[in-house]
């Protein structure tokens, strides 16, 4: 593990009005990781990854990615600096084509060849989308659409993807597809990836270390192995209901 | 008309594909923005109007080359547009929808009056620099500006959608269009695809303009005005924010325009786009050719009303009452008390924008439409029937009130800038139905001659009776008003305002609140334009108009949304001081316009605070 964390979080507290959504949050996912943030409803995850994204100022504390503070910086430049996003919801540019789609995703590049490069690559890792290149992608089913925004994450070559409930509304036969696939593009491309779920079980499996926020509190951190057998974790998560 | 000779109706049909044509290079650039920013931009028409008189500057005042003065006014409109978004809209892309819709309406008011103070409202000659030759087609011909005119449409057009299609600042403009923060989130500077937006849009505005100096060989300040509602007209006809629709609706409405001209008469031509304003964006939200999907959601509030510190004044309102009916024993200033006698009339009006928008949140801009229906429903049972004064100014509210919300019953079901643009509308169609309807209303013509009011027999005509009598008026209209505000109706207005969903879940009928809003601001509504109407003796279509509609709003806002003090406040701050300031008198219209969009950016809560 490198010295220094690619995304590190620094006592952040943020506030939507009167009401606070963080209370001096802490966190770092090193490069190379897969992280995953769980927690309930209204817990602050999601608020997490507005945080980091820009599109959410913080009260106070900082956000740092790799080593540079990027606290309150527009979201476009954040995006160049190579973070990208899966975003809630998916967030699919819906009459736009499934290729102007992908290509939205390298909106950043300049690089006509490499672009190119990757389109044919991330189609090999999405055959699905090949067959529907040119459809509007407004009309994929849900799945079709979570690998459309994976792909359209990929595209931009990031260093960190960041993805809110990449499992949310999808079929259980799709959610381990997905997650399958987001395991196979940390080990095979290195890219480093900091996911927030509400599907404990199934996103433990994949990940490396896990947080769990609660009232927008980290309350709990380690591996996700032992985060997997915390009874804690299994009382509040893995039990099924949402209480928290 | 009917039996005319074939080629006449081929000569109409190539009017109205001209014509439409222009409609289209407007409507074109009103859905890009509208595409982009969600917003419908009623500065466009002022970006249309100045582009034309670049273009009229650069040809008959420095004869410079046609194409040189369409790249002038191109580029000037397009600097004009991208001030129009930095200054008056960036900031407010978060708020309701209406925030950012009166905010153009304001920097229209400024931008007209600007031009005006400049060049003067007279018209100007613009003969076109182009050869008078026509070429034959068969039974009929083709001037060689018709076909600049379509060829430029045209080429916009084709560009327009390569640029969108092809290439990367085009797809960043759609994908910015289509979700704004999923967009960011690609690394998109949303901020600068406005700009863009705004820019070439307003370029093409420009280029209309010029067109249309020289087609109609004049350029005119008012031609603003209606430039943006043909342009929206047009839109909205091929589906609100589609560029190819925009084209398609445009020559749609310059052949209705053109038929329905040639078969009724000149005097029809703005009732067609009006009529089809509201019919189309109630029944056929979509547009005619678009089938995919209805007018973007808009936020369950209906309109904008920010919270903010609430000022009560009971006691000030009562001592002021009383302060306000002595004046006149202590000044008998003719100019004084005439000033305020107008006043205390927009008050009113005032008063009935705050009942419908203030507190039930159904933004108007038709209230000048009930003070027509008043005005003219109380001057014609006077003339033509011989109902005294006394008698006709509540029958006439009565008509106002009963007319008007019948008229308004379509639109209940818009929301937020479309219930805006849709009142506009009916207010528009209320002056152009009198336009038309000759053997009552007289017509152009108006009415004159109409007697001053009356009470108890003896005629009000001194300033000082004037005086009392609307300040009378005002202060029954405020307490009807503060009547309904604090009863169950109130409650119950203020409901549907602040969530239109939970009112409904509640039991709330909509429809029926929102009818009992209209018909009280209609009523009281009416009473200013009855009485409006035996004071000024004279009137006609124009004598209510939108921009009277429009600045009763602006009072509304600048008092305090659903705060009555604040409306009469706000309606004597706007009529009352600019008269007593002489200075300013003539840069009314610039004042009002900078106040509508100061305070939308900087204290939407008005003086008063909202209620």
């Amino acid at each position: 593990m490198s010295a220094q964390p690619l995304l590190k979080l620094e006592h952040i507290n943020t506030f939507y009005g009167a009401v606070q959504a963080h209370f001096d949050l802490n966190l770092h996912v090193n490069a190379g990781e897969i992280v995953c943030l769980l927690g309930g409803n209204a817990s602050g995850k999601s608020t997490t990854m507005k945080v980091i994204l820009g599109l959410v100022k913080p009260h106070s504390g900082h956000v740092y990615f790799d080593g540079q503070d990027i606290t309150g910086q527009p979201t476009p430049r954040i995006v160049r600096l190579g973070i990208a996003s899966v975003p809630e919801a998916r967030r699919i540019f819906p009459a736009m084509t499934v290729r102007e789609n992908l290509l939205m995703g390298a909106y950043t590049r300049s690089d006509r060849a490499g672009i190119q490069h990757d389109l044919a690559e991330v189609l090999e890792l999405f055959p699905r989308l090949r067959e529907r290149l040119h459809h509007p992608g407004g009309v994929l089913s849900g799945g079709e659409q979570q690998m459309l925004a994976m792909a359209r994450a990929l595209m931009s070559r990031p260093r960190l993807i960041c993805m809110d409930e990449p499992t949310m509304g999808l079929s259980p036969l799709f959610v381990e597809r997905v997650l399958e696939l987001i395991a196979r593009i940390n080990r095979q491309r290195g890219v480093t990836i900091f996911m927030v779920e509400q599907n404990a079980a199934m996103a433990l499996q994949i990940a490396h270390r896990g947080y769990v926020l609660r009232n927008g509190r980290i309350v709990l951190e380690d591996q996700a192995q032992a985060l997997l057998h915390n009874p804690a974790v299994r009382e509040a998560y893995l039990g099924g209901a949402d209480v928290l | 008309m009917l039996d005319a000779p074939l080629s006449f109706w081929l000569d109409q049909t190539i009017n109205g594909v001209v014509i439409g044509n222009i409609y289209a290079l407007i409507a074109i650039g009103l859905a890009l923005i509208f595409g982009v920013a969600n917003l419908v931009n009623f500065a466009h028409g002022s970006v249309f109007m100045i582009g034309a008189y670049a273009g009229w500057v650069c040809i008959t005042r420095l004869h410079w080359p046609l194409p040189a003065a369409m790249l002038t006014a191109a580029t000037l409109s397009a600097i004009v547009g991208v001030l129009i978004e930095r200054i008056g809209l960036r900031g407010l892309y978060d708020k309701a929808r209406i925030a950012p819709l009166l905010a153009t309406i304001g920097i229209s008011f400024t931008l007209d009056q600007i031009v005006q103070l400049i060049f003067t409202a007279t018209p100007q000659g613009f003969p076109a620099p182009l050869p008078e030759q026509r070429i034959p087609l068969g039974t009929v011909s083709i001037g060689l500006l018709d076909v600049l005119i379509a060829a430029i449409t045209v080429g916009a057009a084709l560009a327009l959608f390569g640029f969108l299609r092809f290439t990367r600042l085009g797809w960043a403009l759609r994908a910015a269009a289509q979700d704004r923060e999923a967009a960011q989130q690609m690394g998109v500077d949303t901020d600068r695809a406005n700009m863009l937006a705004f820019a070439v849009a307003s370029a093409l505005g420009g280029v209309a303009g010029v067109l249309v100096g020289m087609y109609f060989n004049s350029v005119y300040t008012s031609m603003s005005f209606q430039a943006t509602i043909k342009g929206f007209v047009a839109n909205l006809l091929g589906g609100l924010g589609s560029v190819s629709g925009a084209i398609l609706g445009g020559i749609l409405l310059g052949l209705i325009e053109s038929y329905g001209v040639a078969l009724f008469g000149a005097s029809y031509r703005n009732l067609f786009s009006y009529a089809m304003l509201v019919l189309v964006l109630v029944f056929l939200p979509q547009g005619l050719f678009g089938a995919r999907r209805a007018l973007p959601p808009e936020p369950l509030t209906g309109t904008f009303v920010p919270s903010g510190g609430r000022v009560r004044l009971p006691r000030a309102m009562m001592a002021l009452t009383i302060g306000a009916a002595l004046v006149p024993l202590l000044s008998d200033n003719p100019y004084l008390l005439q000033t305020l006698s107008s006043a205390f009339l927009f008050a009113l009006l005032a008063l009935s924008v705050t009942l419908v928008t203030g507190m039930a949140g159904q933004t108007s801009l038709g209230q000048a439409g009930f003070m027509a229906i008043g005005g003219y429903a109380s001057a014609l049972l006077v003339m033509r029937v011989g109902v005294p004064f006394e008698l006709a100014l509540l029958l006439a509210a009565l008509s106002a009130a009963l007319v008007g919300s019948l008229l308004m019953t379509p639109v209940f079901r818009l929301r937020s800038q479309y219930m805006a643009i849709a009142t506009l509308g009916v207010g528009e169609i209320v002056n152009q139905v009198i336009l038309n309807w000759d053997a009552v209303t007289g017509g152009a013509l108006g009415l004159s001659r109409i007697p001053p009011p009356t009470f108890l027999g003896a005629p009000i005509i001194a300033p000082r009776d004037v005086y009392w009598a609307t300040l009378v008026l005002l202060v029954a209209g405020g307490l009807l008003a503060w009547r309904m505000a604090e009863a169950h109706l109130g409650r119950t207005w203020r409901a549907i305002r602040d969530d239109e969903v939970a009112a409904r879940a509640f039991g709330v009928n909509l429809a029926r609140y929102k009818w009992l809003a209209f018909l009280a601001s209609g009523f009281i509504a009416g009473l200013s334009g009855a009485f409006t109407a035996h004071t000024y003796s004279y009137i006609n279509h124009e004598t209510f108009a939108v921009n009277t509609s429009i600045l009763a709003l602006t009072m509304v806002i600048l008092g305090g949304m659903g705060n009555l003090a604040g409306a009469v406040l706000g309606a004597l701050a706007l009529t009352a001081a600019p008269e007593l300031l002489r200075a300013v008198a003539d840069y009314r219209y610039l004042l009002y316009g900078l106040v509508l969009v100061l305070l939308i950016r900087f204290r939407p809560q008005g003086l008063l605070g909202t209620l």
